[in-house]
């Protein structure tokens, strides 16, 4: 019997439930516009997941780089949710590199 | 170097437990009336994913099914409890065709059939005399 899939989806269960507040705070004091990055850094913790031996670290990375991927498609609704006073609203947010071009795309949600 | 394709595999398990939960538990609980059996049926299904994650050798599919058990887990939660409640709410949009909806429309002053949500950010927030006209018009 091997625990090791029990185990990884507990923690993996927290890495889900720690989206919930990076998702809130860096939105709040961000903006959604991070998306790009976010999703990229996501994939990037991924791709380096499988250059890593110890099988409970990559599944971590590999979780935890899923978890980003998924959270920065959910920063537009998360600004939504701001704006309309579900959540505290900041407007003075710190905008990323190139927020202008992003600001053309449609960000994705699910 | 060998290559380790358990951290693949938990990310594979994990984007896709969260996106099929995420689309289904909103599905399952705008159409269903009876929640506690999709909520059963999550349980069934995660346990049947927990006994395979035990069970394999393989440790690749222990991570995948293990992931897979414990987001159904969660998810027979959002089914019962956590969807209903944002219903109630007005944080998602309630169905008037399906008559447990319908009673928590009539019940709650804040539940609405209205996707609050179904909009751009505009870089602002709304004042509560534009809440009211977005809610009034949606009626």
């Amino acid at each position: 019997m091997t625990t090791f899939g029990l185990w990884i989806g507990i923690a993996t269960l927290f890495v889900i439930g720690l989206g919930f507040v990076w998702v809130i705070r860096g939105e709040r004091y961000f903006g959604y516009l991070w998306w790009p990055y976010v999703m990229g850094l996501g994939l990037v913790c991924v791709v380096c997941s499988v250059f890593i031996s110890n099988d409970w670290s990559s599944a971590l990375l590999g979780a935890a780089g899923a978890s980003l991927i998924w959270g920065s498609t959910e920063l537009k609704e998360q600004a939504v949710r701001a704006e309309l006073g579900w959540y505290p609203f900041n407007d003075r947010k710190i905008d990323p590199p190139f927020a202008h071009v992003i600001k053309k795309w449609k960000a994705p949600s699910f | 170097m060998t290559l380790n394709v358990v951290g693949i595999s938990a990310a594979l398990a994990t984007f896709m437990g969260v996106w099929l939960g995420h689309v289904s538990v909103r599905k399952i609980e705008r159409e269903i009336v009876r929640l506690w059996i999709p909520s059963l049926m999550a349980v069934a299904l995660g346990s049947g994913f927990l006994i395979a994650s035990l069970l394999t050798s393989n440790l690749s599919l222990a991570t995948a099914s293990g992931i897979l058990a414990v987001t159904l887990f969660w998810d027979a939660l959002e089914i019962s409890i956590r969807q209903p409640r944002r219903i109630r709410h007005g944080y998602a949009p309630a169905n008037p065709a399906n008559p447990r909806h319908a009673r928590i429309l009539a019940e709650s002053p804040n539940a609405t059939d209205m996707d609050w949500l179904d909009r751009d950010p505009r870089g602002r927030p709304y004042t509560s005399e534009e809440l009211s006209a977005i809610k009034d018009s949606a009626r």
